[in-house]
């Protein structure tokens, strides 16, 4: 869980350096953090940790983060849709990492490997400064 | 992240200061239920000095909140920074948890 603070910070330093407004670093610092907390949380769960690696990309006005582990696949599209719409008795905590990406980023692609691993790209559109 | 708990009149105060995320929320959930278990759960979330929650934080006001309410209480948050406030918007949390202007507001809406 420390390196998951180091990739964030990582993200949010470099959509800064691009010149990406506050907003926006602080939504992919928090898209960067679910999903490698959900890899560190259930991804390699009751098994050896096993590698993440994050990296990003500017090209013209869009932010690419792209994050790889060797877990289990896991496509995103089968994370729980949470009920957002009923009282807090009856809410389930599953799932809302999932949905604050999904609201987030404007493109996400779920890759799985078997020889290279998973890799989830998000696409971020943001304004130049 | 560090916490400081205040018993005022009608609420106990829990101010928050820092980044809540999955290093640190059972941190959080264990000051809150410690409020709760002793018999004060009537509960204002100062975030003023907050500035990142992840869903790990969501997860620590959602357990609590539900937690505080079954115990005749209930958790209202305060002073809420705009980008926490979008996390909280994004997960439909402003549904579910009162939040105030300010602690003094918060605090109040426990006696009015």
């Amino acid at each position: 869980m420390e390196n998951v603070a180091a990739f964030r910070n990582f993200v949010e330093e470099a959509c800064r350096r691009v010149g990406a407004d506050e907003s926006v670093c602080f939504e992919m610092k928090l898209v960067v953090d679910e999903a490698c907390s959900n890899l560190v949380m259930h991804g390699y769960k009751g098994r050896e940790p096993g590698p993440i690696g994050v990296s990003f990309s500017r090209q013209g006005n869009e932010i690419t983060v792209t994050i790889t582990d060797r877990a289990p696949p896991f496509d995103p599209k089968d994370a729980p849709i949470p009920r957002l719409d009923v009282p807090a008795s009856e809410r389930r905590p599953g799932g809302l990492g999932w949905h604050m990406i999904r609201e987030i980023v404007d493109r996400m692609e779920y890759e799985a490997d078997a020889r290279d691993g998973n890799r989830l790209t998000l696409v971020k559109r943001f304004k130049p400064a | 992240m560090e916490i400081a708990v205040e018993k005022r009149e009608g609420a106990t105060v829990v101010s928050i200061d820092g980044s809540v995320d999955g290093m640190s929320a059972p941190q959080l959930v264990a000051a809150f239920r410690e409020q709760i278990g002793g018999g004060n759960p009537r509960l204002v979330g100062n975030l003023a000095s907050v500035d990142y929650t992840s869903s790990a934080g969501l997860r620590a006001l959602l357990e609590t909140v539900k937690d505080a309410r079954q115990h005749g209480g209930d958790l209202r948050l305060a002073a809420v920074r705009p980008e926490v406030l979008r996390v909280l918007e994004l997960s439909g949390f402003t549904s579910i948890l009162q939040v105030f202007p300010d602690v003094d507001a918060a605090v109040a809406s426990f006696t009015a």
